[in-house]
């Protein structure tokens, strides 16, 4: 024990001057991509468009959802006194510090568009209640009886206050965390793990209402008539699975390269690899759910939003319904056989595999969930659907978030211990068996 | 009663590194026929036995696709073939509407192949076993750890294995009759 722990000190002397530079690096490919996505945003909103405002809130809700995963499964792991997950869980409280700065990230895509040319319904349309709405019966907004009633809900200033609620649970939440834990390694106390127990408790209720509703607000408000209480558990799924790959690809990159050598082991994999295969079936679970109910209720004002995704308005496929199969196929099915079997848990090079293979397909599931939006034209449906088209600002977007959220976890691993060194269940986690 | 005949010899060990040592020896001496009884799980100890990942799963799956294509069939035969009847304005058959029969016989299916697997690869029922012959054999869930080689392996020599589980560390060697 005492051995690890001086090889812990060691290795983090060692290794902090490389991960600086990794870290600075991620910085300012952040904030290039983030200067670039900001330009196409501007240009797109004086035009009145919102495409770029889709790039941004795909990376967002992609990013986003990886470190609202770590949340849940640090406070997961803490309600169920898991010992196989200390090791792991420093991890994830670094990646924590990436929230201040995803709340920072929020705000132009929010507030640009009540700036630029005039334009805050090119993104949300009920931001606008002059926005005049796509269809045979056209109408603004602001005369639309399915606004109105929800108006006193999805209105722009409750809108703000919620989305102030939100991060002040994920940015709580994560510091509190971090604080206690963090704080342990130099003056051990077990009233430090003690204080997180009882904080997750809480917490995890906080955290699912966040996620819920800040998916509903973000996400489904996007096609404000469509409406799904499946919506924030699907959310939920994709964060799950995008903060299991997340940590399987960085602790593994850390295990071999970097500052978890000797520390993380195949065990841990095994570990994790198994979380990822049960909420990969938990995914397909709650999306063929939501698909299914709507789909044997038959409702139209529920059906329009699986329509949009699977026709044009003369009925023939349009390009979602190949990334619908592409998801049951691809975001399911492989990836469920996949790690179905023993060994690609605990072969590191597999594990990675198939998570880097969860990561991009969940980045086309936040395509699907947000790219596909009505707009005006001549058909008999008074609409058409923007269909399934990347462009240079989605992966500006992508790489620019992602940058910034590399380079916070970086900077905190550089700065902290890599192991929590006097949890009480550290060494159990370093001897973790199968 | 028939006559008792040599069923295995079995050596006990007290101390767990001198039998985890002694394990590793007796898969490397190429017996295949063998087991060992410990009073706790002792980690590691599949590997040093060699013996490799379990059968189950593979009737876990077997269970598994039988039980999807048996939904697949019945909801397609009642539904699409035997008594076509409109509901709710669906198809006949289709993959969605029927997909949590399929799903539920998958999983119902599933769980009797793990059943039936885990009883089969572990020679399931069983009313006796012939190392209860032994009369101490209750000491392997209390002190005692036991390496047993059966006579039906075909290394077996009782002379030469008896002397052979005496070199690799065994404190007492027994030959049990049943």
């Amino acid at each position: 024990m005492s051995a690890n722990a001086s090889t812990a000190s060691t290795s983090v002397a060692a290794s902090s001057g490389g991960k600086k530079d990794y870290s600075m690096i991620a910085l300012i490919i952040g904030v290039i991509g983030i200067a670039i996505a900001l330009i196409g945003l501007v240009m797109d909103l004086t035009h009145g468009e919102g495409r770029v405002g889709q790039s941004w809130l795909i990376a967002y809700g992609f990013w986003m959802a990886m470190l609202i995963g770590m949340l849940f499964l640090t406070q997961l792991t803490y309600l169920f006194d898991a010992g196989w997950a200390v090791v792991v869980r420093r991890q994830w409280e670094n990646a924590f510090a990436a929230f201040p700065w995803m709340a920072l990230i929020l705000v132009p895509v929010v507030a640009l568009p009540f700036f630029v040319s005039d334009s805050s319904g090119a993104i949300w349309e009920w931001m606008d209640p002059s926005f005049v709405l796509p269809g045979i019966h056209a109408t603004t907004v602001g005369n639309d009886a399915l606004y109105i009633a929800k108006e006193k809900f999805l209105n722009v200033p409750f809108f703000i206050v919620r989305l102030v609620i939100y991060f002040a649970v994920f940015c709580g939440l994560g510091s509190l965390l971090r604080k206690h834990s963090i704080q342990n390694d130099a003056q051990p106390d077990a009233n430090n793990w003690l204080a997180c127990r009882k904080i997750s408790a809480i917490g995890i209720y906080l955290t699912a209402f966040a996620t819920t509703f800040m998916a509903f607000d973000l996400f489904m408000s996007l096609s404000y008539h469509w409406f799904s209480t499946m919506y924030g558990v699907w959310f939920f799924a994709a964060s799950m699975r995008a903060g299991l790959a997340g940590t399987v690809i960085l602790c593994n990159l850390a295990g071999t390269k970097g500052w978890l050598q000797g520390f993380y082991n195949k065990h841990h994999n095994y570990f994790l690899g198994c979380l990822c295969l049960a909420f990969t079936v938990f995914w397909a679970y709650i999306s063929f759910s939501q698909y299914f109910l709507i789909y044997n209720a038959n409702i139209p004002e529920e059906t329009f939003w699986f329509n949009i995704r699977e026709m044009n308005a003369d009925g023939s496929k349009n390009s979602w319904w190949w990334v619908s199969m592409a998801l049951i196929f691809g975001h399911f099915l492989i990836p469920f056989l996949v790690l179905l079997f023993y060994k690609t848990k605990v072969i590191r090079n597999r594990l990675m595999g198939i998570c880097g293979w969860i990561l991009a397909f969940t980045l086309l599931d936040m395509y699907w969930n947000i790219l596909p939006k009505q707009e005006a034209d001549d058909s008999v449906l008074g609409y058409y659907v923007q269909q399934f088209i990347p462009n240079v600002w989605d992966i500006a977007a992508l790489v620019g978030i992602g940058g910034i959220v590399i380079w916070a976890t970086l900077r905190s691993a550089a700065k902290h211990k890599p192991i929590p060194l006097n949890d009480p269940r550290i060494k159990e986690s370093l001897h973790a068996h199968q | 009663m028939s006559a008792k005949s040599t069923y295995a010899l079995l050596a006990t060990f007290s101390k767990t590194p001198e039998f985890f040592q002694a394990t590793a020896k007796v898969r490397d001496a190429g017996f295949k026929k063998w087991d060992v009884f410990t009073p706790f799980p002792v980690h590691g100890l599949d590997d040093q036995m060699g013996v490799g990942r379990s059968k189950v799963p593979i009737f876990t799956l077997c269970g598994g696709v039988f039980g999807f294509c048996l939904g697949t069939l019945i909801t397609w035969y009642m539904n699409g073939f035997d008594y076509p009847l409109i509901v709710g304005g669906k198809p006949f058959w289709s993959p969605v509407f029927p997909f949590p029969v399929m799903y539920e016989l998958t999983i119902l299916n599933a769980a009797f192949g793990t059943l039936l697997g885990m009883f089969t690869m572990n020679l399931l029922p069983r009313h006796n076993h012939p190392l209860f012959e032994y009369e101490d054999f209750l000491k392997s869930s209390d002190d005692t750890f036991f390496i047993v080689i059966e006579k039906a392996d075909p290394q077996f020599d009782l002379d030469k294995t008896k002397a052979f589980l005496t070199e690799i560390g065994a404190e007492e060697v027994h030959v049990v009759e049943a």
